[in-house]
């Protein structure tokens, strides 16, 4: 299972929280993405355990703990696939 | 375009939450351009009164590396790193590093002619958002009588070779000037050569003191006509700038900017002193400062008072600073834009066919 602790965010991609959402720059590819607050949430809090993360979600927001864990895991697949985080070892 | 970051983005200046931040990390340059707005250690121009004296000892490192951390914890996110020549600054490296640390997306202003194959293989490294690099000619000699500097042209193209063989992201700047303007689609193609976009600046502007010797230089409507024409080039200062019609720059509300001696100002075009580092909290200065109320009512106010004063206002790009700077305030329309607004204007009207009818005639719309 994919987990918030075992990734850090890259140091390649520049960011900032505005008006509570995270804008991500990708400084290689020149390209830019704009968080939801939930994604905020997620990018903000990168290596932590994901059940704590799950459930900050949940009290946050209007989502179960399941639902959390479950959107917390696919939105880290997409942040790997866009390579805005890497493995925490690396 | 709307898209999701310009809505955020808007809505953030909209409540003065600086994005943007520019730093002139030192004045002294490599080169000894004709059109450099900066008035200090400028050679050979033709001036009315001597350069204004430094204000101060530059900042050092440490205090760099302080105003670094305010600005993050202000949410700034693109920080501009620029001069004179700023890679010549004697902490240039830790400084871009530091700030690429605390996560700000760097853009790094450079002539081109100070890099050398180590610089740029040190960019590399670093991975700055962007290098923004002004060409100054397809020549040599186009190039040389305006940087005043035997050899300029050639550094840049070799420059060009390493930054392109280094895969670094950069775009080509080129001040619009009437020594340069017979080559502006020869330069486009050097920038094909290398996969760089161009961009053309037409507005030149009088030096931060007042004095207005690169105004000279200005380029005529013929080329004006050519940047604007429907098959023409890139136009803009940078990948940065905004659309025409746009009033609110962010100047005061979504900019801030700083010179090498902790002076901080609403921009680098308005250069009237908020403050300065050594004196007193940068947020306290960008939440409090009079000067800036001042600035953002003024920016606030534009797009109303365009709309009547500037007949051609749908293609004006009103910059506030210059426009104090030429007029003494900042509201006011400046012949510069007004010129720039009119070739625009003719541009379209011949080009754009309006219900069916092919060209209006521009005399029926002049000034």
């Amino acid at each position: 299972m994919a987990s918030p602790e075992n990734f850090k965010r890259n140091p390649d991609v520049s960011w900032r929280t505005i008006e509570g959402q995270s804008v991500l720059v990708f400084n290689r590819e020149g390209e830019i993405q704009v968080l939801n607050e939930v994604g905020t949430y997620v990018w903000e809090h990168m290596g932590e355990p994901i059940e704590i993360m799950a459930r900050g979600i949940a009290s946050e927001y209007d989502v179960s703990e399941e639902e959390a864990l479950k959107d917390v895991e696919a939105f880290l697949e997409e942040l790997k696939g866009s390579g805005a985080i890497l493995p925490a070892e690396e | 375009m709307d898209t999701p970051l310009s809505l955020l983005l808007n809505r953030a200046m909209g409540k003065a939450h600086p994005v943007y931040a520019s730093m002139e990390l030192t004045y002294t340059c490599n080169l000894a351009c004709r059109f450099c707005y900066n008035p200090v250690q400028r050679k050979n121009q033709p001036r009315t009164i001597p350069p204004p004296a430094p204000s101060g000892e530059p900042l050092r490192f440490e205090e760099i590396i302080r105003l670094l951390d305010d600005l993050r914890e202000m949410g700034v996110l693109y920080l501009t790193l620029t001069g004179g020549e700023p890679i010549l600054h004697p902490d240039f490296w830790a400084i871009a590093y530091a700030a690429k640390e605390r996560s700000f997306a760097l853009r790094v202003f450079t002539n081109g002619a100070s890099l050398t194959e180590r610089t740029v293989e040190r960019l590399a490294h670093l991975a700055p958002n962007c290098l923004e690099m002004s060409l100054h000619g397809a020549t040599p000699g186009t190039a040389e009588a305006l940087t005043q500097t035997k050899g300029s042209f050639e550094r840049q193209i070799r420059a060009l070779e390493w930054l392109r063989a280094r895969d670094l992201r950069v775009f080509l700047k080129v001040v619009v000037t009437r020594l340069v303007e017979h080559e502006l689609e020869t330069i486009k193609a050097i920038g094909s050569r290398f996969g760089y976009p161009v961009f053309y600046d037409p507005v030149l502007t009088p030096s931060d003191d007042g004095q207005e010797y690169p105004l000279e230089l200005k380029p005529s409507d013929e080329a004006i006509q050519r940047l604007y024409s429907a098959s023409g080039l890139n136009i803009g200062n940078s990948p940065f700038e905004r659309e025409p019609g746009q009033y609110h720059c962010g100047v005061g509300s979504g900019t801030i900017a700083v010179d090498p001696y902790g002076n901080i100002y609403p921009c680098v075009q308005w250069k009237e002193p908020v403050g300065n580092v050594r004196h007193g909290s940068l947020r306290e200065m960008w939440e409090h400062a009079p000067l800036l109320e001042q600035v953002r009512a003024v920016s606030r106010a534009l797009p109303t008072q365009l709309m009547t004063s500037v007949r051609d206002q749908a293609y004006c790009f009103h910059c506030p600073g210059l426009a104090r700077l030429q007029t003494g305030d900042p509201s006011k329309p400046y012949t510069q834009a007004l010129r720039v607004a009119r070739i625009r204007r003719e541009v379209a009207e011949k080009e754009i066919p309006l219900n069916g009818i092919e060209t209006v005639s521009a005399a029926a719309h002049s000034d």
